[in-house]
């Protein structure tokens, strides 16, 4: 489970598994760095691919964006090894209570993703329970095509100040820079993705500038 | 479009496992208004694979739908879907406007229907009106939690008119399982009714229809 006094990095794996692997190997060791199973990496390999990843590396982040059925969707990826999972922002509020009482019956930690939520507040208000982390972000479509939105980062502050015990992760930004800029913004995991994607060397690189960074 | 307009279609969800996807479509009567669906939990649990497997299980030429209900990074899901067999792929309608739109164009160019869920949406016409180019269908849908959690939330088939009224789409209703919620769902003017729950009924379903 996170440590809520901990900054974490997340690095998210969308390529085939032997692409996976190899990267995985460049990562400098790091209880403080966390890697995800990708969206469509689940779909592409599911479970499996889920336990593989687990057998490389400790933390594993199952990103299901799950949208219903929270409970089969838990059990199915607490099974295959997650160490935590994504429901929508803007799944049905049955479905996000659901995914939330079940990560925590399965002893995983639940993120839910306000992707394309105006006003993640109005969420979080409605839960029987809190998640143990939000996550911030905008979907990659979206910021290829309009690039004028930006990150929320105003709401970190928000969401922290009136649900001091949650965690907040922020998803965008791809330099050593940003990443930096994420946590004084008071955020603690930052997620990771595209220049791992597009260069793995580089990313190595930042994983390694940033386990420096927060030793 | 491969469907076609003036056809009802029952539409069977495959949700729990490869081996129950088997006995179920074994209990299925041979008809080219059946589609199955290759339901969300067996994406992500077997991935890719469910698609090729219950391509292997079904007769040859049946309409397949992936229900991978996209949310982002739509070209590269759309691409997975189509290579491993899929006929017809989904996208949610909560999605941002850009991933529709992308999943939508995607969708053409891999040659297999474009699918929008109305989960969770209040007014699929809002959606609708924002989008570059139409879907081939729209889904009108109840999740299952919100129909086992909260029993009093309807599905809301008055949608079904505004959105034919206003466009030229085909329309599908999920969230219904009883051969009463299947009839409301045609005399409401669904082209496409979608069940999980009891399969064993698809005859008398497909009577309905």
């Amino acid at each position: 489970m996170l440590n809520k006094r901990e900054k974490y990095l997340q690095i998210a794996f969308n390529r085939s598994l032997p692409e996976v692997q190899a990267m995985i190997s460049l990562l400098p060791r790091s209880d403080k760095i966390i890697i995800e199973a990708g969206t469509p990496f689940i779909k592409q390999y599911g479970t499996y691919g889920v336990s593989l990843l687990k057998n490389w590396w400790g933390y594993v982040v199952a990103d299901l964006k799950c949208m219903d059925r929270g409970s089969r969707e838990v059990t199915a990826m607490a099974a295959a090894g997650a160490s935590a999972a994504t429901c929508l922002g803007l799944a049905p509020i049955e479905t996000i209570n659901e995914f939330i009482r079940e990560c925590e019956t399965v002893g995983i930690d639940s993120m839910v993703d306000m992707m394309n939520v105006e006003f993640p507040f109005e969420i979080l208000q409605k839960l029987k329970k809190l998640p143990t982390v939000v996550v911030l972000h905008r979907g990659v479509d979206e910021n290829e095509l309009n690039k004028g939105r930006q990150i929320p980062h105003e709401q970190i502050h928000r969401i922290k100040g009136t649900y001091g015990n949650v965690l907040i992760s922020v998803a965008g930004g791809e330099s050593t820079r940003d990443v930096v800029r994420t946590y004084f913004n008071d955020a603690d995991i930052a997620v990771i993705w595209r220049s791992f994607y597009d260069a793995p060397n580089q990313t190595a690189q930042l994983a390694q500038d940033f386990v420096k960074l927060v030793r | 479009m491969i469907l076609q307009k003036r056809l009802k279609y029952l539409h069977v969800a495959l949700n729990n496992s490869l081996p129950e996807a088997r006995q179920v479509i074994a209990q299925l009567p041979s008809s080219d208004r059946i589609l199955i669906e290759v339901g969300t939990p067996l994406i992500k649990i077997y991935g890719t694979s469910a698609i090729t497997q219950i391509r292997a299980m079904v007769p040859s030429g049946t309409y397949l739908v992936a229900d991978n209900k996209c949310t982002d990074l739509a070209e590269r899901e759309v691409a997975m879907m189509a290579q491993a067999g899929a006929n017809a792929a989904t996208c949610l309608g909560v999605a941002p406007i850009e991933t529709i739109d992308r999943f939508i164009a995607a969708c053409d160019t891999y040659k297999i229907d474009a699918m929008v869920d109305m989960m969770n949406v209040d007014s699929a016409l809002m959606v609708l009106k924002k989008l570059k180019k139409l879907p081939a269908v729209v889904i009108i849908h109840r999740g299952v939690d919100e129909s086992e959690l909260s029993k009093e939330k309807q599905i809301p088939y008055y949608q079904i008119k505004q959105i034919k009224g206003s466009y030229d789409v085909l329309v599908a209703v999920a969230g219904g399982d009883t051969i009463r919620e299947v009839q409301r769902a045609i005399f409401n003017d669904a082209d496409i009714v979608v069940i999980w729950k009891n399969p064993e009924q698809a005859k008398s379903f497909l009577k309905e229809i």
